[in-house]
């Protein structure tokens, strides 16, 4: 479902930073600057959770050892309250078992300090990337829910019949209704759902139906 | 000085007291009282106070006084006094072996604390070693990124050169930063006055070497030990002695985990140099090193280990010279290198 999204020009997107040293923080938070991202920094998750955050598409650079928090179980932590920003790691030891964990529980990238900028650079922006086409999905599918939502309930059960292949003539010997019924309903179901076609409005069906 | 020396003084007045009273009490009164096993309290305080010959001298003094009061005493049963005697003689003795051997269990003590400590001492070098690659990453981290950060503002068109030079001050201050840490580290290693005394390099060598036996047969190592039997005593701090030696063993299990040699070998040799020095020798059979590494392997932050930060060496090399002594490093035949270090014989003439 997530794909390459080109980066729109002009949309607002965020990145945060949790390091608990303060000069990591400053250099990370000017890097960034440097190349026009908007960045914001934390000195623990605690904070970072506590903080008020822009909705928007973000992701996060993290530091794996971090005092009263261990970065990974703080990874485990977000999905589990389903916060979905992606992640990057950064850790002053690398560790393969700890960088295994981090890519398995979906970090974008695990990099050992001190990393070249622009791999820190290429990560952020697939992060960044990834979390708008996220978004999008979720908005799109939410948009999706609500037009379906808003048919009725004779609409609903007709446009059920319709993705199934159902012929008008059988759909109105289901319901008992005139065939020029289901044909107007059918019309009015495509319009409100914002379908251009058949093949379209089943694949409508599916995601609401992937998505449920 | 002279607390201690009246200190003594107090302690001879009160044993001597209570010496005469005893006697006193015991010749003073009739056979059928067992004065003299007061000396027991003598004994006891005596094992407190008294090195073990002093005791033993104490409780010999006891007896003949015993014996002499017995001589000296004119009224009661005779027999009664024998058997009080006897039986008073013998709480002497028992007292005075049971009080010695609760100093002998002192003194174990204290010295299987001491290994302890040495042995926590040992190993915590390894955390030392992760808690300053942490110390002096992060300032090192920020100096990369402020650095970086400083280049990118630079290139924009045109260079915002007043956000550059607050990234390069950054990046400045972080870098003394991270010197700071290494200063630190170098104050560590050699600010705490060593403890010199007399060291036998073989004992230091193999109760090193015993520490990392376990590492030895977990890289499935063949260890050799080639001791010297002349080696000459040296004044040093033993626990940094076996530090080093004990880095120098370490290094040299992790030069062999990259090396394609069938058999690994680990020889720790001591000799007996020509100008009366020893030396401490480890070689391994690893990957070796490069002519060149040879000369800046003791600088700090020098390492070929992915994982390394270089500061072991340096470390050793601090408490080698700290002792007047050389460290240095030999390519190894046919692979390998060989680690070694000397340490000046004491001025006293070796057992």
């Amino acid at each position: 479902m997530i794909q390459e999204v080109p980066e729109v020009a002009g949309e607002p997107r965020t990145v945060f930073v949790i390091d608990d040293d303060s000069s990591v923080r400053e250099a990370l938070v000017d890097l960034l600057g440097s190349v026009g991202l908007d960045a914001q920094a934390f000195a623990s998750p605690r904070a970072f959770m506590s903080a008020r955050r822009p909705d928007r598409p973000s992701c996060l650079v993290l530091d794996i050892r971090m005092p009263g928090a261990n970065g990974l179980d703080f990874q485990r932590e977000l999905i589990g309250l389903n916060i979905l920003i992606p992640l990057i790691f950064i850790s002053g030891h690398a560790d393969i078992q700890m960088s295994v964990r981090a890519m398995k529980d979906g970090a974008i990238e695990f990099l050992t300090k001190p990393f070249r900028d622009q791999d820190l650079l290429d990560a952020i922006n697939e992060g960044l990337n990834r979390d708008a086409a996220r978004r999008r999905e979720a908005e799109a599918i939410s948009d999706l829910r609500a037009r379906f939502d808003a048919l009725d309930d004779r609409d609903q059960a007709i446009m059920a019949q319709v993705v199934q292949g159902h012929l008008n003539k059988q759909i109105a010997a289901t319901f008992g209704l005139s065939e020029i019924t289901i044909k107007v309903r059918r019309a009015r179901i495509m319009r409100r759902m914002n379908a251009r076609s058949l093949s379209d409005l089943v694949r409508m069906t599916e995601r609401l139906r992937l998505y449920q | 000085m002279s607390g201690l020396a009246s200190r003594n003084w107090l302690r001879a007045v009160v044993l001597a007291a209570l010496l005469a009273t005893v006697f006193a009490a015991d010749t003073a009164t009739d056979f059928e009282i067992a004065a003299p096993v007061f000396y027991v309290a003598v004994v006891l305080l005596a094992v407190r106070w008294l090195p073990t010959y002093g005791v033993v001298a104490l409780s010999a003094l006891c007896i003949a006084l015993t014996i002499m009061s017995f001589a000296f005493t004119r009224s009661g049963a005779h027999t009664a006094g024998l058997i009080n005697g006897g039986i008073s003689i013998s709480a002497i003795v028992l007292v005075t072996y049971l009080g010695i051997r609760m100093l002998d269990a002192e003194a174990a003590t204290h010295v299987a604390r001491a290994q302890l400590t040495r042995i926590a001492r040992v190993s915590s070098l390894g955390v030392l070693t992760t808690s300053i690659a942490h110390e002096v990453n992060q300032p090192l981290t920020a100096v990369v990124t402020s650095g970086e950060a400083a280049l990118r503002w630079l290139g924009q068109d045109p260079p915002n050169l007043d956000k550059a030079r607050r990234a390069i001050e950054r990046a400045n201050s972080d870098a003394n930063r991270a010197s700071d840490v290494i200063v630190r580290i170098r104050g560590l290693a050699k600010g705490e006055p060593p403890h010199k005394s007399w060291v036998d390099l073989n004992d230091a060598v193999v109760e090193a070497v015993g520490l990392a036996q376990a590492e030895i047969n977990r890289n499935d190592v063949t260890l050799r030990m080639n001791l010297a039997d002349d080696l000459p005593l040296v004044l040093a701090d033993k626990i940094q002695v076996q530090q080093v030696i004990g880095n120098l063993v370490l290094n040299a299990l992790e030069a062999m985990q990259g090396a394609s040699s069938p058999t690994l070998n680990l020889v720790v040799s001591t000799v007996r140099t020509p100008s009366d020095e020893a030396l401490v020798a480890v070689a391994d059979s690893g990957v070796g090193l490069p002519q060149d590494a040879l000369e800046q392997l003791f600088d700090a932050c020098w390492t070929t280990k992915k994982g390394g930060i270089g500061m072991g060496l340096t470390i050793s090399r601090s408490i080698v010279e700290a002792h007047d002594g050389r460290i240095w490093a030999i390519p190894n035949s046919p692979s390998g290198a060989i680690f070694q270090f000397t340490l000046p014989a004491g001025s006293e003439v070796s057992t």
